[in-house]
């Protein structure tokens, strides 16, 4: 047990180090994306500006929405992009040959990025609601557990890319696409239609809104909703390994592990 | 000795259009701080072996134990067992310092920095990356950078090191001093280790048997010191003043195996193969009759890089 938290350490500190050893890189990343959430509030504003009680509504859905997407994007890039980039650079072999298992391994980069994640996603929440005005309810004892759960299932479908990537290797563009059908599951309108409640984030996306906007506790909230929320993490982050273990197989059968 | 590492009609082939058997059938066994060397051109099998044992391919066929466990049922064991270096100054952290490096790779085998922080210091001065210790590696030159690559696979203590390439690219500097490094290191933690190397002189330096493969298979499995004696030749060199007539020549291609003649105003060399040591008196009679000043005689040893391209052509 205490080897595995020395194993976590280790991947933790690593990871937090490359992020921290480029803050400019870091900076012009939020930038970048405030800027494309400055042009979609700018552009929703002059659209539908008359009418105040829709633009409120829209304006929270966005901040929500915007929040979560930069969350799962971060995420969604540390299994298929990073997972890229260890196979480029020969790491990947090595991680492979942690007695601990990749198993363990990918456990622990994915806990360690919602932990680091939070150094840019959680000041970009705040500055989307200084540039707003409108200020959200925030409740970290429903937020963290939804967005984890909500974020399962985009680490599922990183974890397929990743192993996409592995035996196919040119699927950057692949990569570019889901990232933005993302931004299609979160506004999907799961409390409209039922089977929008089983796409990957779509559930958690409007419970994560209920709470910050109508300020819903997750004690509050629909049984059946958390229920469904929690076999869909599951499920996806499950079906997202298992696809995974099986492209490590072909991988592994065609010598392809360490290729780049 | 015991068998440390042993493998059993290892097999590997590749299906795409054509079927190719990277790795044919081959049999081996390692014992407890052995070191051997795997020779092979370019694209004999190498690599796809190293990386077999490492259980990074899947094998066809065939069968892989450390210390008696096998590992293609049991990957965990090997990975406790075996660190690796694979093509040379790949398989580090470019964007993490030489220190951060060593911290990580001992994380990866569950040590904390606290208990392991002597090794990364004893590592960091034995391979001359004092000065660099907070350098990032994307900035080392790749001498360097190989080096911090064996300095990681050595931070993980384990019994075997499997060594691909390691002086990949190298000047000859670099590589003489990583040679020294795996031989300080071999001296002092009596490891297992499994070289493979283009450079005849790192697998000759270094390792104390060779195992040759070429198209998949093993041509020779022998102790160098072996090999250099199944090869050896009676060879010797003759050094002549001034230039030779045809009657020394013709003497000695009578007499001699071979003959090989460089001349230039001052002295001929001529290298001959003899098949007996006895030979050489009959020799020195024909460079006697034609007044011949002889200048030395040299026997010539058998060059390693030699033997090694006669087994690859053989």
């Amino acid at each position: 047990m205490r080897n595995k938290w020395n194993l976590f350490k280790a991947i933790f500190i690593k990871r937090l180090k490359i992020v921290l050893r480029y803050p400019l890189n870091l900076f012009s990343a939020i930038i970048t994306i405030y800027l494309v959430f400055l042009a979609i509030f700018l552009g929703s504003k002059y659209i539908i500006g008359n009418q105040p009680t829709t633009f409120a509504n829209t304006v929270e859905g966005l901040i929500v929405g915007f929040f979560i997407w930069t969350y799962a994007i971060g995420g969604y890039s540390t299994l298929s992009w990073g997972l890229m980039e260890e196979a480029e650079t020969g790491t990947l072999e090595q991680l492979y040959m942690s007695p601990f298992g990749f198993g363990s391994i990918s456990l622990f980069i994915v806990i360690s990025d919602l932990i680091i994640n939070v150094i840019w996603t959680v000041p970009f929440l705040f500055i989307m609601m200084i540039t707003t005005g409108k200020f959200l309810h925030i409740d970290l004892l429903t937020i963290i557990p939804l967005l984890i759960l909500s974020l399962a299932s985009v680490y599922g479908i990183g974890f397929i890319m990743g192993g996409l990537g592995l035996v196919y290797k040119r699927i950057q563009s692949l990569f570019q696409i889901l990232q933005f059908v993302f931004v299609g599951f979160i506004a999907a309108p799961a409390d409209k239609i039922f089977a929008f409640k089983f796409l990957p984030l779509s559930l958690g996306t409007k419970l994560i809104r209920d709470n910050m906007t109508r300020g819903i506790s997750i004690l509050n909230m629909s049984f059946n909703d958390i229920s469904i929320l929690i076999v869909i993490a599951l499920f996806y982050f499950f079906l997202g390994f298992y696809i995974f273990k099986l492209c490590e197989k072909i991988a592994k059968d065609k010598g392809l592990l360490g290729h780049y | 000795m015991t068998q440390i590492l042993k493998c059993e009609n290892l097999t590997k082939i590749y299906k795409s259009k054509t079927e190719v058997r990277a790795v044919d059938n081959i049999s081996f066994s390692i014992e407890e701080s052995e070191i051997v060397g795997l020779l092979g051109p370019n694209g004999a099998g190498k690599t796809t072996t190293i990386k077999l044992l490492c259980r990074l391919i899947n094998p066809t066929s065939g069968r892989i134990w450390i210390n008696e466990t096998d590992i293609i049922k049991n990957s965990c064991f090997a990975f406790k067992k075996i660190s690796n270096v694979l093509e040379g100054n790949r398989n580090i952290y470019w964007r993490l310092t030489v220190k951060e490096n060593l911290t990580f790779f001992a994380g990866l085998m569950g040590y904390s920095y606290k208990n392991c922080k002597k090794r990364i210091d004893e590592l960091i001065y034995t391979f001359g990356l004092k000065e660099k210790t907070n350098t990032e590696a994307r900035f080392l030159s790749r001498g360097t950078q190989q080096k911090l690559a064996i300095a990681c696979a050595l931070i993980k203590n384990t019994d075997i090191l499997l060594l691909d390439e390691p002086t990949l690219g190298l000047d000859v500097e670099s590589t003489y001093e990583i040679q020294n490094l795996l031989k300080d290191e071999i001296m002092s933690k009596r490891r297992t280790i499994l070289l493979s190397s283009h450079n005849m002189k790192v697998i000759e330096n270094v390792c104390k048997r060779a195992i040759v493969i070429n198209n998949g298979k093993i041509i020779a499995d022998e102790k160098i010191e072996t090999l250099k004696e199944f090869f050896r030749v009676n060879a010797y060199k003759f050094e002549i003043e001034g230039r030779i007539d045809n009657q020394v020549k013709e003497g000695f291609q009578k007499i001699s195996l071979s003959t090989k003649y460089t001349e230039n105003s001052s002295k001929t060399e001529i290298i001959i193969e003899l098949k007996d040591f006895m030979v050489i008196y009959r020799l020195l009679e024909v460079l006697k009759d034609s007044n011949a000043k002889l200048l030395s005689i040299t026997k010539i040893e058998p060059d390693f890089e030699d033997i090694y391209l006669k087994l690859i052509r053989k």
